[in-house]
């Protein structure tokens, strides 16, 4: 019960905050070893990562700053479902307007699945970055890496300043 | 601040493209490297090629259509190449103006976005056909330089890794590429033509309108758009002369044991 109450908040798109929330009417054991179960990271190159500690698997997207400084994208490039990454390896790329910007893995794992929408519809990317337009989907091997990414705060700083 | 300049290189020799790829490469890991120090440099190469269709990455090397058309292109003597840049297929060869600006897009804060660099290189392309040779350019919603609806004078395609640019654009100077340009669709675009700046400025025989004359000119507006300062490359520099001459020798070598063909070679 405890585990299909936090999927539905996923769902809704809710953030880590509620989240937490929710899980403080688990039982008390649980509350006391209570971690961030919904993370969210950047990295220095736009990409995003959607970590679910429940089933260890994050969901890698370009964020909406990257994808409005691309322009209109005409094709997506996606890693093969099964192959092996490591953090910062090339994972594919996004083509825009004679453009084709490589995206990097933002965590090491197994790719579990990729975003078949976007072979059809790469115009997703732009509408829906962090949503929709979702690139791929890694079982993390080492969830550690995400202390090495950004916050959101300390990723829109980025922005502004870089 | 003001920022350092673009330090450009214009090669005599057409070269060979994957050579060249791979000057791309070595300049970019460079850059890559020093970057870490800031002490990277942004460079313009401007070259012509020896005969060469290459295909974007959006173009599966394996697909058998690609194979099979490659293998035609291949025997009238073009190379045949895919690449990891933007675009589609396209040609290049002696006659046209091929441009490789490595620039690193962080250099500014905030960064340069793709779509403003892209739009960049073709507003420098435009200024420089209006500017050089009077001529007008059309709107167009695709990307490159087009003189109207059916004709398409400039190329764009490029490559962007960590804000590191390779690849950038090529402009048919001479009439030479437009025998070879109809052997393809070249870009995808079915029912576009290639013009070049000689038949649009009527000017007879090849040596009137050349490429090596176009390099001044498209270096300085391609300065004035970015905002840079154009300098000469010293082919002294440490770092990067070595490669450079390398590579113009290699070519200067290949021109002289087979001479690049003019036309294709139709059967």
């Amino acid at each position: 019960m405890f585990t299909s109450v936090l999927r539905q908040a996923t769902k809704s798109g809710l953030s880590a905050r509620a989240v937490r929330k929710t899980a403080a009417y688990a039982s008390p054991s649980r509350q006391t070893f209570i971690r961030t179960l919904i993370t969210k990271k950047y990295t220095q190159d736009h990409e995003a990562v959607v970590f679910d500690d429940s089933t260890s698997v994050g969901t890698v997207s370009v964020t909406d700053y990257a994808q409005s400084s691309l322009g209109d994208v005409v094709f997506v490039e996606l890693p093969t479902v099964g192959s092996e990454v490591k953090q910062g390896d090339q994972i594919g790329a996004v083509e825009s307007v004679k453009a084709a910007s490589d995206i990097y893995a933002p965590v090491s794992g197994v790719v579990e699945a990729v975003n078949e929408a976007l072979a059809g519809q790469p115009g997703l990317l732009n509408k829906s970055p962090e949503d929709k337009g979702w690139l791929c989907k890694i079982k993390l091997s080492n969830a550690t890496e995400l202390d090495n990414l950004m916050t959101e705060e300390a990723y829109k700083e980025h922005c502004e300043n870089s | 601040m003001l920022l350092s300049p673009i330090f450009y290189h214009y090669f005599r020799t057409p070269l060979p493209y994957v050579q060249t790829l791979g000057l791309q490469e070595k300049l970019h890991q460079i850059q890559l490297l020093l970057r870490r120090q800031n002490a990277h440099k942004d460079i313009l190469l401007l070259l012509q090629h020896r005969p060469v269709y290459t295909l974007g990455r959006r173009q599966q090397a394996d697909d058998p259509e690609v194979v099979a058309e490659g293998s035609q292109l291949q025997r009238m003597g073009a190379d045949v190449v895919s690449t990891k840049r933007g675009g589609q297929i396209t040609y290049h060869g002696p006659g046209q103006l091929v441009g490789y600006p490595l620039l690193d897009l962080g250099r500014t804060a905030p960064a340069m976005g793709i779509r403003d660099y892209i739009c960049r290189m073709q507003t420098a392309l435009k200024l420089h056909l209006k500017e050089e040779h009077g001529i007008e350019t059309s709107l167009n919603d695709n990307t490159g330089v087009f003189l109207d609806e059916t004709t398409k004078i400039a190329s764009i395609g490029v490559q962007v890794r960590h804000r590191l640019t390779t690849h950038g654009f090529s402009i048919n100077v001479t009439p030479e590429p437009v025998a070879w340009f109809a052997q393809v669709v070249a870009c995808g675009l079915v029912g576009v033509r290639q013009g070049n700046i000689a038949e649009m400025t009527k000017t007879q025989g090849r040596d009137a309108v050349a490429v090596e004359l176009e390099i001044e000119g498209l270096a300085g507006r391609f300065g004035k758009v970015f905002g840079r300062d154009m300098v000469k490359l010293d082919l002294k520099e440490k770092e990067l002369g070595p490669a450079i001459r390398a590579l113009e020798e290699e070519a200067e070598e290949l021109q002289r044991t087979h001479p690049c063909p003019q036309t294709p070679a139709i059967t």
